[in-house]
């Protein structure tokens, strides 16, 4: 895994890039293949494996776990939510940069984007939208944060007990364009995600026990999960602009944009990266772009993961077993 | 360990106490017709003050007040790379750190740099490289150091770090290609919409609140930001015209952003004035 490129290298991908044929012969705007299968992890309440060809390679896991809500001491606010706490890892052996302390400013990066753009919309600095007088119903419409999932349905006791869904992303393999299939993976790994019901009994005296019931097929999906943004990463070099670059197009970028984007076309988030800069004009295309590819994106991967999931149902019906690829299947 | 017999503890359900507002006060809300401060209009930046020289001890420093945030950077540089065994490189490295002290913001912060501040300080360079003429000093490292003293608004501080830095590089006599101005502003909803539903809501009630077009704030407070649907931050470089840094974060329709985009940029220029009479300034000075 090269850190360095030598100027005759930078030279030929540039070139290439202006006559749009990519080094491995893709065109600006085309994606590499895309493998994604859910379930594969058996511990999870819900996990997903990302592959794009050409060698990334991440595994994306989400467990819900039981715990108390998150109370903001200023606003009151929290009290009836529960919480998605996210954490991105690249695995020391994905890359020879990645050893040792190599990626903690990598996957520190990978882990506050996926925040941003996945948990409530505003950041941990300001106190989320106050909800102080009784009369004001703004509660209703926010409790959906950036990332669309309804977080007030994870509560189960308000004010005391809530789901907390704890998504972590493992990356196996570096290949370029990790965003995209951390956030496509988490996606899946969120659709995937089933939560065991909850019976809350009334004890009196503003007394609640909760039981968690047991039964495997008898589960709660995460609401709101059709509406999690996925990311579109275009990489500026010269003038022109790709998606889904490899290592080497991506030791040649000047500015990256991460564009997230949800179903409905809203942007769900923006963040620039890299060294260079972007002419406002381009920077408006290029948000356009990444809009228009990334809504085409999730169609085709709503598609493939309900295509998955009827399989399996079908398959389940029929008392046949559930057979997953499993890791090395190609 | 004897248990800690210095202290008395409070029954352990206790809770930190809720800030406490007097009976008749009015707290801000955006669905009346002025912002917080009723000075403002919605595209009205608050006023900035800017100077430089705060720091005796560093090569380039300044500070900037827009109105309740208040920032200092102290720019150390060029100097010697401290560990010059690592591998030669023809160009210079810029390294950025913002803290947030812990009295900055209304929770206190940590007092060691959280995973936050890292992220932010990564920002920084990255929005700051393009202006610097870098391969000047090869084997050499800058050192942009700013602390943020108070808060108010989130987009606001981290906008003004950009304004901030560039300043100070400046006043180091640091060779630029241009100066980066930073600019912020927040998307907020003016209206409830006529769907609203209790917390019991379908999904229904989310797509309703989806179609409130939000109304562009420039230069959002912190009692603007707690109705933000969304926000974005802006670094440009006015006479290259070129964004060396954008960061969105909350849902926003393509039209939103367009605008705010050109809205941003206007302020830039507009800071981009303040900041060349600062460093006017500071020349007379000396």
């Amino acid at each position: 895994m090269p850190s360095l490129i030598s100027p005759a290298e930078r030279d030929y991908i540039l070139k290439g890039i202006e006559c749009n044929i990519r080094a491995d012969g893709r065109q600006r705007p085309d994606y590499r293949e895309v493998i994604l299968e859910t379930g594969v992890i058996s511990q999870t309440s819900g996990s997903a494996r990302v592959r794009l060809a050409g060698g990334t390679d991440v595994l994306v896991s989400v467990k819900a776990d039981i715990g108390p809500v998150l109370v903001d001491p200023e606003t009151g606010e929290g009290a009836d939510k529960g919480q998605i706490i996210c954490n991105v890892e690249c695995a020391p052996s994905a890359s020879q940069q990645f050893e040792g302390r190599g990626a903690d400013e990598l996957n520190n990066e990978l882990t506050q984007m996926m925040t941003r753009f996945l948990s409530h919309n505003t950041t941990s600095l300001t106190s989320t939208p106050s909800n102080t007088t009784p009369s004001s119903t703004t509660s209703s419409h926010n409790s959906n944060g950036a990332g669309g999932i309804n977080l007030s349905k994870l509560c189960i006791i308000p004010g005391e007990q809530c789901w907390i869904l704890y998504v972590d992303a493992l990356v196996l393999d570096y290949g370029g364009n990790l965003v995209d299939a951390v956030f496509m993976g988490t996606r899946a790994a969120i659709f995937d995600t089933r939560i065991p019901k909850t019976e809350v009994q009334d004890l009196g005296d503003g007394n609640f026990d909760f039981e968690v019931l047991d039964d495997a097929e008898d589960t709660e999906i995460v609401e709101g999960r059709e509406d999690m943004p996925i990311c579109v990463t275009l990489n500026k070099i010269g003038a022109r602009h790709i998606v889904d670059a490899s290592p080497l197009e991506e030791l040649c970028t000047e500015a990256k944009l991460v564009v997230a984007v949800n179903r409905s076309g809203e942007l769900c988030g923006l963040q620039k990266g890299h060294d260079g800069g972007i002419e406002p004009s381009l920077l408006l295309e290029m948000i356009q772009f990444g809009k228009t590819l990334g809504q085409t994106l999730i169609k085709q991967l709503d598609a493939k993961i309900k295509a998955e999931a009827d399989a399996d149902m079908v398959k389940r019906q029929n008392g046949q077993p559930v057979v997953k690829l499993g890791f090395f299947a190609q | 360990m004897a248990a800690d017999r210095k202290r008395v503890a409070g029954p352990e359900s206790s809770v930190a106490p809720l800030v406490e507002y007097p009976i008749d006060y009015q707290s801000w809300t955006p669905f009346t017709e002025t912002r917080h401060d009723s000075h403002r209009q919605p595209e009205d930046l608050r006023p900035i003050y800017l100077k430089t020289g705060l720091i005796s001890e560093a090569n380039g420093s300044a500070y900037i007040e827009l109105e309740k945030t208040k920032l200092t950077c102290g720019v150390y540089g060029p100097r010697p790379v401290k560990r010059a065994g690592q591998g030669f490189s023809d160009r210079g490295t810029l390294n950025c750190e913002i803290k947030f002290a812990t009295f900055s913001c209304v929770k206190r912060r940590g007092t060691m740099r959280d995973a936050q501040e890292k992220e932010l300080s990564q920002i920084l360079s990255q929005g700051l490289t393009p202006a610097v003429r870098l391969e000047l000093f090869p084997k050499s490292n800058v050192d942009i150091y700013i602390t943020v003293l108070e808060s108010d608004g989130w987009g606001s501080c981290i906008a003004a770090a950009f304004t901030v830095a560039s300043v100070a590089l400046a006043h180091a006599g640091i060779e630029m290609l241009d100066l980066v101005a930073g600019c912020s502003a927040s998307y907020i909803p003016t209206s409830i919409p006529s769907s609203a539903s209790t917390s019991e809501s379908t999904s229904e009630s989310s797509e309703g609140a989806g179609s409130i077009t939000p109304q562009i704030f420039m230069d959002a407070d912190l009692e603007e930001e707690k109705f933000q649907q969304g926000s974005i931050v802006l670094a440009y470089m006015p006479s290259l015209n070129q964004t060396t840094h954008v960061l969105q974060t909350g849902k926003a329709e393509g039209a939103i952003i367009s605008q705010s985009v050109e809205h941003c940029v206007e302020a830039c220029n507009k800071i981009f004035a303040v900041m060349n009479h600062a460093l006017l300034e500071s020349i007379d000075q000396k």
